[in-house]
């Protein structure tokens, strides 16, 4: 019987190795050619200082709420996104590097008067009364080497008018933003939806004949 | 048990795989200021203080932060160009070491503590408010121009103090020459662009003397513009950036500048070849036999200057030659350093008069007075007249000191008995953005900001012959929270200490006025008098202009103070003393301002602590410059470390052998070897090189009272010590291209 048991709890240890070694294959596979499994805090919409709803500010849908039930407003209405354009906040897109984070008065622009008794809007406010800045948790970020710039991929989205072409992705590529992004307008939290790996980035670039020499992003 | 074992692993591996913290954040900034763009730059015009000079610059700020300085191609002083020294302004203003609160200190304790501002101003207005005699306060500063100028000068007539500008290594005699040829108090312009051929006495005016950024851009001119080539002569004890980059260097015995140029005076009235009527001037109607003692032959010239009679002859007749006009001549530095400094430089800027070349192209150019009348009075232009090592001297004890930006206790010699009069003091206040050895000993230090963060304004001194002012703004918020403006810090004492005044400066009108109220009051009579480089039809147009523009000029209001006559020559022949050790191992030591670091001010900057000398390529380090021949006689080879004293101490430092040295001298640079306390480091400036003035032989010129900081006789000996020397040429062998020959410098026969 002992030996038996020995043998089970051999052969038990064995599986349950193997099974963590799958496990911890299949984790770096996934997180090496796309994005990581939202597990142990990785992938997924991370949690930010202030719930910030983008369906709110950049969808036009119908809001609901947590319960699945229509919002309404004072007049019992039912409640759209305000479907404010990608660049009203992030102004700096279209003009260098950065898309850029908008500035805590930006916000206190409309939410000196809008919706002051909510409390995630609390927060920012206070963060605007003791002159602090908000700390965001970054959803896209791409390794040290590589140098993205925004401003020539909008210009090349927006002013060649390259989009993607058909099918599934024409249909991503509402606007020139979620051509990367994803319908951000549509999450409650923002997550990265694309790997942006380099050959994510490749293949992209092949796709429009932009450059894939090295230097064109490694410099 | 083994799942929560394995997912505890799991979680240090995995989190040991992510990305720091910090690199996952982003921070939204809580003002939207309207002129900034995330990675877009923004180019803002200001003055750099690094150097009297004052070149006007422009700085990229990107995203609020300062990152690059670059010369203002607007500006009338340095029109584009800028040097080493204004390159390393960002160190300062980000330096690991700035003072970032008040720092008080009982007089007994050696420790600072901090203090809040309001804490320092009340000691600043009880110390001031309880002073019985009042003219025991003291107020010390760089030399001071434009309306600072005029806040310091109304300051402390107000209150009833004294005012001393400190300047190392003074140019005392330069301005008091200036006045005695030309009869001008604002020193003049010197056209060395359009000159055809330019004598230097002692000037190293292409590395630090006066104007150098706006020297080396006419000299650009002189040698590769589009007029003919001008030849330039240096007359220099000491091989110099400026010497070696001369047609030719006359290496001249120290003390002598002024007897050669005096020969050439004389050289060219015996032969006829100068100007007339200014021959007559100089010589009081005697003619050039008043010069009698001054003879090229004479056996005292050539002994007291090292040329010979041929060679000074030959250079006055090029000199005054109508072929090599307009011809200029300018001196100082360690030819104005000396017992007989005045002298000397007399005798070099009376050379100008004779090929009469004042006020002509290539030629001496006056400077008109300050464009605002208040900044031209004398009060105020006093406050940019540096005061003679005799002036420290002799000076009455300070029973309160302020010190604002300057490092006397370092700078002046031991002599000055500074060090006895900041330590008998009652209370010393330094204004100051780093520890150093004069902050050190105060009892309150109080964090200015750097020039980048401040308001300020410049008349360039020299200027540009026209009506000039240039525009210091702030191109940065002040990088930490607990600087102040200097200028605010006196106002504030003012109303504190209720002396009118905001009144005296005229700006009562405003509340709570601010030295940037006095400066756009300033601005208001420019912009009433509409003309110059920027006119509008507001005020506030106005103001916008001159920011942008980084200044103000007229280039048509030349008005020019009118020259008194100069004076007749001296026809005695000078004392020329110079003192310490005599006889074997002995040699006359000429210190020199270092390019980099210049007189020590900038020290603690790593960029120009790690910019290599141009003419040895040393860096991070004091040496002492030694004729290549000499020192093989006495066995010295370079690296060896030699004991340089005087008769006022020792300092120990490296040889540096070069073959352009004359073998009577030995030169050191200045700057290094700072110590600001036992309990406070200064960091890159500590531990390096020794401080070269605190063995000055305390002689002065006697006209003046200038210090003759060129005339310290020194006795060199070996420690025995040998150390490798830090340095950027001769590391690796030269290699012969085809086209480029090595060109071997070697001494002569």
């Amino acid at each position: 019987m002992k030996r038996i048991a020995a043998i089970g709890i051999v052969a038990g240890g064995l599986a349950l190795g193997g099974l963590v070694t799958l496990f911890l294959v299949l984790f770096v596979a996934r997180a090496w050619w796309t994005t990581p499994f939202e597990v142990f805090g990785f992938g997924g919409a991370p949690e930010q200082p202030i719930a910030f709803p983008h369906t709110v500010h950049a969808g036009v849908d119908i809001l609901v709420d947590e319960d699945g039930n229509h919002k309404l407003d004072a007049s019992n209405e039912e409640m759209n996104g305000l479907g404010l354009g990608c660049t009203y906040c992030h102004r700096n897109v279209d003009k260098g590097a950065s898309a850029s984070i908008p500035p805590v008065e930006q916000c206190i622009f409309c939410h000196k008067t809008i919706g002051t008794d909510l409390p995630e809007v609390a927060k920012l406010v206070a963060a605007w009364d003791n002159k602090e800045a908000v700390v965001w948790e970054r959803v896209h970020r791409l390794p040290d080497h590589v140098r993205f710039v925004h401003e020539p991929h909008i210009r090349f989205f927006t002013k060649t008018g390259n989009l993607l072409p058909s099918g599934e992705q024409a249909a991503m590529a509402a606007n020139v933003c979620s051509t990367c992004h994803g319908d951000v307008a549509a999450m409650a939290e923002v997550k990265q939806v694309r790997s942006l790996k380099m050959g994510d980035c490749v293949d992209c670039h092949r796709n429009y004949s932009a450059p894939t020499d090295c230097t064109t992003c490694h410099y | 048990m083994r799942w929560s074992g394995a997912s505890a692993v799991g979680a240090v591996v995995f989190n040991g795989c992510r990305i720091p913290e910090e690199e996952l954040q982003v921070e939204s900034p809580v003002d939207m200021p309207e002129d900034l763009v995330t990675g877009i730059d923004n180019w803002y015009a200001t003055i750099c203080r690094q150097d009297p000079e004052a070149c006007g610059i422009i700085v990229r700020v990107v995203e609020g932060r300062a990152k690059k300085i670059e010369g203002n191609p607007d500006y009338p002083i340095n029109q584009g160009k800028h040097n080493a020294r204004s390159e390393a302004g960002l160190q300062a203003l980000y330096h690991p070491d700035r003072i970032q609160q008040p720092l008080f200190r009982e007089g007994s304790s050696e420790d600072f503590s901090p203090i809040s501002w309001t804490d320092a101003r009340r000691k600043i207005t009880d110390s001031l408010g309880n002073l019985a005699d009042k003219s025991k306060f003291l107020l010390v500063t760089q030399p001071l121009r434009g309306h600072l100028a005029l806040l310091a000068s109304e300051f402390v007539q107000a209150y009833g103090g004294k005012h001393m500008a400190f300047e190392t290594l003074e140019q005392v005699t330069l301005r008091q020459s200036v006045k005695d040829v030309f009869g001008q108090d604002r020193l003049p312009d010197f056209d060395i662009q359009n000159s055809r051929y330019l004598i230097s006495f002692g000037a190293d005016f292409l590395s630090t003397w006066i104007s150098p950024v706006k020297y080396s851009r006419g000299y650009g001119e002189l040698r590769q513009g589009p007029g003919k080539r001008g030849v330039h002569v240096q007359v220099d004890s000491r091989f110099s950036m400026t010497a070696a980059s001369a047609d030719e260097w006359v290496p001249v015995k120290p003390g002598g500048e002024g007897i050669l140029a005096m020969s050439m005076v004389y050289v060219i009235i015996r032969d006829g070849l100068g100007d007339r009527g200014a021959a007559n001037v100089l010589t009081g109607g005697n003619g050039y036999q008043a010069l009698d003692a001054f003879r090229p032959d004479s056996h005292d010239v050539v002994e007291a200057t090292g040329v010979s009679e041929e060679r000074i002859v030959e250079l006055a007749h090029v000199f005054a030659d109508q072929n090599n006009q307009p011809s200029l001549a300018i001196g100082g530095g360690s030819a104005g350093a000396h017992t007989s400094g005045l002298f000397n430089l007399r005798a070099v800027y009376s050379l100008n008069l004779l090929v009469n070349n004042v006020n002509k192209d290539g030629g001496v150019f006056f400077n008109p007075a300050p464009p605002i009348e208040r900044l031209a009075s004398q009060d105020v232009m006093n406050m940019g007249v540096p005061a003679s090592f005799r002036d420290w001297k002799e000076m009455d004890s300070p029973q309160v000191l302020m010190i604002r930006g300057v490092n006397p206790v370092y700078g002046l010699p031991p002599d000055a008995n500074f060090v006895t009069a900041v330590e008998n003091a009652d209370f010393v206040i330094a204004f100051s953005s780093f520890m150093d050895e004069t902050s050190a000993k105060a009892n309150l230090i109080l964090p200015e900001h750097t020039y980048l963060e401040d308001w300020g304004d410049d008349v360039p001194d020299p200027g540009p012959r026209y009506q000039s002012m240039g525009l210091q703004q702030p191109v940065v918020r002040p990088f930490h929270a607990e600087t102040r403006s200097f200028g605010d810090e006196v106002l504030l004492l003012g109303a504190a200490l209720n002396i009118g005044l905001t009144g005296r400066l005229g700006i009562d009108g405003n509340d709570n006025p601010t030295f940037q109220d006095l400066l756009k009051k300033g601005a208001e009579k420019l912009w009433m008098e509409n003309r110059g480089s920027v006119r509008a039809g507001t005020f506030d147009g106005f103001w916008n202009g001159v920011l942008q523009r980084g200044g103000w000029w007229d280039t048509e209001a030349k008005e020019r103070a009118i020259g008194s006559d100069p004076r007749p020559l001296d026809t005695i022949w000078p004392n020329i003393s110079i003192e310490g050790p005599t006889g074997e191992d002995t040699y006359n030591l000429i210190p020199f301002l270092s390019n980099s670091i210049a007189d020590g001010n900038l020290a603690h900057l790593p960029w120009l602590q790690a910019a290599p000398d141009p003419v040895t390529t040393m860096v991070w380090r004091t040496w002492v410059e030694m004729n290549t021949k000499t020192a093989e006689e006495k066995g010295i080879r370079e690296g060896d470390m030699l004991e340089v004293t005087s008769s006022n101490g020792t300092v120990i430092a490296p040889a540096y052998i070069h073959p352009a040295v004359p073998p009577w001298t030995v030169s050191i640079p200045v700057g290094q070897g700072h110590k600001a306390s036992e309990q406070y480091s200064e960091r890159y400036a500590e531990g390096i090189g020794v401080n070269t003035l605190s063995i000055l032989t305390p002689i002065v010129d006697g006209d003046t009272g200038a210090l003759a900081w060129a005339a310290t006789r020194v006795k060199i000996k070996k420690t025995g010590e040998h150390i490798d020397l830090s340095r950027f040429e001769g590391n690796v062998p030269a290699f012969e291209l085809e086209n480029a020959k090595i060109v071997q410098i070697a001494p002569p026969n």
